[in-house]
C-alpha cells in the first residue's frame, strides 16, 4: 500500500478548512491545513506535500505571492481555490505558476478531478514519460505519428491545427492560457493575437466535435484559455 | 376710422371731394331755396363742413368751411350772385364754420391719439402674453435667456441685446447675445440695463443697445415687465429642477427598499430549501438509501447554485450601476461564447431544444467574452423559464451590416404585452406574479447594462409564435488593433 497522498490546504476561512479536511480525509488523503501564507510556506518546506490547494485572499500575503515563492523551489501542483472569479485573477495565478483554478463555491467532485489531473501531470513530468497516444471519447490523438483518428477514421488536419491540438492534448485536462497556447503554437511575437486562436479553434472543433457549438473535448475556459478534456 | 393714404394725389382728391360735397349741398339748397329760411341754409351748410373735417381732417375741413361760406354768400345772402357782404353778422357765419372745422378736427386728433395709445397698449399686452407663453415651456436657463433676448430685440427694434444669467446650484452661468453674429460688447454703453430680480436676489441682467437717446416711460415699463417675466421663468425652472432632484432621491430610496425586500426574499427562498433538506437528512427522518435522500441532496445542490447566481447578479448589477463595468474587449467568436453559455446551462436546458444558427463566416467581434457569456446565459435562462418545456430556443447571430452584428435569442413562450416590452429590461421588473418564477428580476437589466457598455442596443420583440430578445454589437473597435488577416493553410 502506497503512502497516502499529502494535501496542504492554505485558506483563511475556517469553514472551508473544516469542510475540505473532513471530505478529503474521508477520501483517504492526508490533509494538513494552514490559515496564513507564511505558515503555509513553512509547512510546505518542512513536509513537502503532493498537492497544494491555495486561497488567493490570505491575511498576511496574497495567494499570487505564495504561488511565486513556492515556484522558486518546488514544482508541486498548486490548485487555486478562490471566490475571486475575475478572469484577470485566474490568468495571473496561472502565470505565477498555479496549475489550475477553481472558483468558490465549487463541487467537491470537480475539485477531486482537478487534483487527479494535477497529480498525473506531476507524475508524468517526473518520469519524463509522456504517453504519446491520447484518447478522448471517439478521438485518438497520436502525438508521435502526427495522426488524429475519429472512430478509427483518420482526420486530415493542417500543420498549425495539429500543432495546436497536440499542445492541448499533451497537457490533457489542464487549463492552458491564451498566451501560453499562442506563444507555443505561433511564437512569442504573436502571443496577443487571440483572434488566431479563435479562428483555428473554430476550425478544429468543426473537424473533431460532433456539435461544434457545444464542444465536448475542446473546451473554452471563459476569459482564460482552453482545456482539452481527455479520458482519464 | 378711414383715411386716405397721404400721397399728394390723394390730398388733391380729398380737396376735390370736399368741393364736390359743397357743390352738391349748394345744388340741393338752391333747388329748395324758395322754401327754406336763410337760417336753415346756414345750419345745413354745417353738414358738409363737418363731413369734410371728419373724413379728411383739418386742411380739407377749413377748405370746406371757406368754400361753404363762399357758396352761402354767393347764392343765398343778398345781394345774391355776388360775394359782397353787407351785414357783418354774415361774416359771423364764416367764423362759425371755421370754428366748427377746427374744433372738430381737434377732437378727432385727440380721439386718434387715444386710439393709437390703446392700440399700442394692446400690442404690448399681446407681446407680453406671447413672451410669457413662450417662457412657460422653457426649462433651462439658456433657452429662457434666448427667448428673453429675442423678445427684447423684437419689442425695441434694438441693435443688440445681451441676456446674462448667473450660475445657480448645479447650473453654470449662461449668456445669450442677439443678433449672434454681432461683435461682442460693442464700445457703446448699453441704452438700458435691467436686472432679473426675484426674492432670492439677482438672477441675471438684460442689456439693451439701440440707436436712440433714451427709452420712453412706456418702453421703460415694458422692459421692466419683460425682465420680470424672465425672472419668474428662471425661478420656476430652478424650482422645477430642485423638485426633480428631490424626486430622484425619493425614487432611489424607493428602489433601495424594493431591492432589500426583493433580495432578502430571493436569498431566503434557497436558504429555506437548503435548511429544510439538511435538517431532514440530519434528523434521520429520511432513510439513508431512499430516493427522497437523493431528491433532498439535489435540492441542496441546485439551491446553492441559485444563491451563487443571485450573488453574482447583484455584484454585476452594482458594477453596472457604479459604471465599473468596462468590457475587456478581445476579438472573440460569438458562436463560441454561445457554446460556453450553453455549457454552463446544460442542466437547466432540460427538455428544451436549443438551436444555434450562424453563418460559417461569422466575423469575430471585439467583445468581452465573460460579459457576453453572461448576456447569453441570462437571455437563454430567461427563455427557459418562460417558455414551455419541449419547445425550441433558437439563437441566431449574423452581421447586419459591415459594422454591426445582430444577435437574436428566440423562444416559443407567451408574448409579452406591448406596454411591458420596453420595461422588462428595468431592474426588478417582472411581467408575471413574482411567486411563480424565481429570480430577482436582475438578469435582463444586466444584459442591457453589458450590451450598452459594449456600444450595442437591446430590445424585445413579440413574434407570431414567441418572443425574441434582440441585441446588436459593434464589429469594429477603437480599442483593439484591426483584425489581422489570418493566412489559411
Amino acid at each position: 500500500m502506497s503512502q497516502p497522498t499529502r494535501i496542504l490546504v492554505i485558506d483563511d476561512e475556517p469553514q472551508i478548512l473544516r469542510a475540505l479536511k473532513t471530505i478529503l480525509t474521508e477520501r483517504h488523503f492526508n490533509v494538513t491545513t494552514a490559515s496564513r501564507g507564511e505558515e503555509g510556506l513553512t509547512l510546505a518546506a518542512a513536509n513537502p506535500p503532493d498537492v497544494i490547494i491555495l486561497d488567493l485572499t490570505l491575511p498576511d500575503m496574497d495567494g499570487f505571492q505564495v504561488c511565486a515563492r513556492l515556484r522558486e523551489w518546488t514544482p508541486v501542483p498548486i490548485i487555486v481555490l478562490s471566490v475571486r472569479d475575475h478572469e484577470r485573477d485566474k490568468v495571473l495565478a496561472l502565470d505565477k505558476g498555479a496549475d489550475d483554478y477553481l472558483t468558490k463555491p465549487f463541487g467537491i467532485e470537480e475539485l477531486l478531478a482537478r487534483i487527479r489531473v494535477a497529480l498525473r501531470h506531476a507524475a508524468q513530468m517526473q518520469a519524463q514519460s509522456k504517453s504519446t497516444i491520447i484518447h478522448a471519447g471517439p478521438l485518438e490523438i497520436n502525438l508521435a505519428e502526427h495522426m488524429v483518428k475519429r472512430q478509427g477514421e483518420e482526420i486530415k488536419l493542417t500543420a498549425t491545427e495539429f500543432k495546436l491540438l497536440a499542445y492541448l492534448a499533451a497537457q490533457a485536462n489542464r487549463v492552458l492560457t491564451h498566451q501560453a497556447i499562442l506563444s507555443h503554437v505561433w511564437g512569442p511575437a504573436d502571443a496577443d493575437h487571440v483572434e488566431y486562436l479563435r479562428v483555428y479553434m473554430r476550425q478544429l472543433r468543426k473537424k473533431l466535435e460532433a456539435d461544434p457549438d457545444q464542444p465536448q473535448f475542446l473546451v473554452t475556459e471563459p476569459g482564460v484559455g482552453y482545456r482539452f478534456l481527455a479520458d482519464e | 376710422m378711414w383715411r386716405l393714404p397721404r400721397s399728394p394725389l390723394f390730398i388733391f382728391a380729398e380737396y376735390l371731394l370736399a368741393s364736390l360735397v359743397i357743390g352738391l349741398t349748394t345744388g340741393a339748397l338752391y333747388v329748395l331755396g324758395n322754401w327754406l329760411d336763410v337760417q336753415i341754409v346756414t345750419v345745413v351748410y354745417l353738414l358738409p363742413v363737418m363731413i369734410g373735417t371728419l373724413l379728411w381732417g383739418l386742411g380739407p375741413g377749413i377748405f370746406t368751411a371757406i368754400l361753404a361760406f363762399l357758396a352761402f354768400n354767393y347764392f343765398f345772402i343778398p345781394p345774391q350772385g355776388t360775394l359782397l357782404v353787407y351785414r357783418p353778422q354774415d361774416l359771423l357765419v364764416l367764423l362759425i364754420f371755421l370754428f366748427v372745422a377746427v374744433v372738430l378736427s381737434q377732437l378727432l386728433a385727440r380721439t386718434r391719439t387715444a386710439l393709437a395709445a390703446a392700440q399700442a397698449r394692446e400690442h404690448e399686452a399681446i407681446h407680453l402674453y406671447e413672451l410669457s407663453a413662450a417662457l412657460a415651456g422653457q426649462a433651462d436657463d439658456r433657452s429662457i435667456a434666448r427667448t428673453l433676448a429675442q423678445y427684447t430685440l423684437d419689442a425695441f427694434q434694438a441693435d443688440r441685446v445681451e441676456v446674462t444669467i448667473e450660475a445657480y446650484a448645479d447650473h453654470d452661468a449662461a449668456g445669450v447675445v442677439l443678433p449672434p453674429d454681432q461683435a461682442p460688447a460693442s464700445a457703446r454703453s448699453p441704452l438700458a440695463i435691467v436686472p432679473l430680480l426675484t426674492a432670492r436676489g439677482l438672477l441675471g441682467e438684460i442689456h439693451l443697445w439701440a440707436d436712440r437717446a433714451g427709452l420712453a416711460p412706456a418702453e421703460d415699463r415694458q422692459l421692466k415687465i419683460i425682465a420680470n417675466q424672465g425672472a419668474l421663468a428662471l425661478e420656476r425652472s430652478h424650482l422645477a429642477r430642485s423638485e426633480n432632484r428631490a424626486k430622484v432621491a425619493e425614487e432611489s430610496d424607493r428602489m433601495k427598499t424594493v431591492l432589500l425586500s426583493s433580495v432578502s426574499h430571493e436569498l431566503r427562498t434557497p436558504l429555506a430549501a437548503i435548511k429544510a433538506a439538511v435538517t431532514g437528512l440530519r434528523g434521520g427522518t429520511v432513510d439513508r438509501n431512499s430516493a427522497a435522500r437523493d431528491e433532498l441532496l439535489a435540492t441542496i445542490d441546485e439551491e446553492t447554485d441559485q444563491l451563487n447566481t443571485l450573488v453574482g447578479n447583484l455584484l454585476d448589477m452594482s458594477r453596472i450601476e457604479a459604471g465599473a463595468l468596462k468590457p475587456e474587449r478581445r476579438w472573440n467568436d460569438v458562436e463560441e461564447i454561445i457554446g460556453a453559455a450553453l455549457a454552463r446551462l446544460k442542466q437547466a436546458v432540460g427538455t428544451h431544444r436549443v438551436q444555434v444558427i450562424a453563418p460559417d463566416d461569422l466575423p469575430l467581434a471585439p467583445v468581452d467574452f465573460v460579459q457576453l457569456q453572461q448576456v447569453f446565459t441570462n437571455l437563454i435562462s430567461n427563455s427557459l423559464k418562460y417558455s414551455p418545456p419541449g419547445t425550441t430556443i433558437r439563437i441566431e447571430a449574423r452581421p447586419r451590416d459591415r459594422n454591426t452584428l445582430l444577435v437574436r435569442v428566440i423562444n416559443q413562450g407567451p408574448p409579452v404585452p406591448e406596454e411591458h416590452l420596453e420595461r422588462i429590461f428595468d431592474k426588478f421588473y417582472r411581467v408575471t406574479a413574482s411567486d411563480r418564477i424565481t429570480g430577482a428580476g436582475l438578469g435582463l437589466s444586466i444584459c442591457k447594462g453589458i450590451v450598452e457598455a459594449h456600444g450595442g442596443r437591446i430590445w424585445a420583440e413579440n413574434l407570431p409564435d414567441g418572443l425574441a430578445f434582440n441585441f446588436t454589437l459593434p464589429l469594429q473597435s477603437k480599442d483593439l488593433p484591426p483584425l489581422k488577416a489570418i493566412e489559411q493553410e
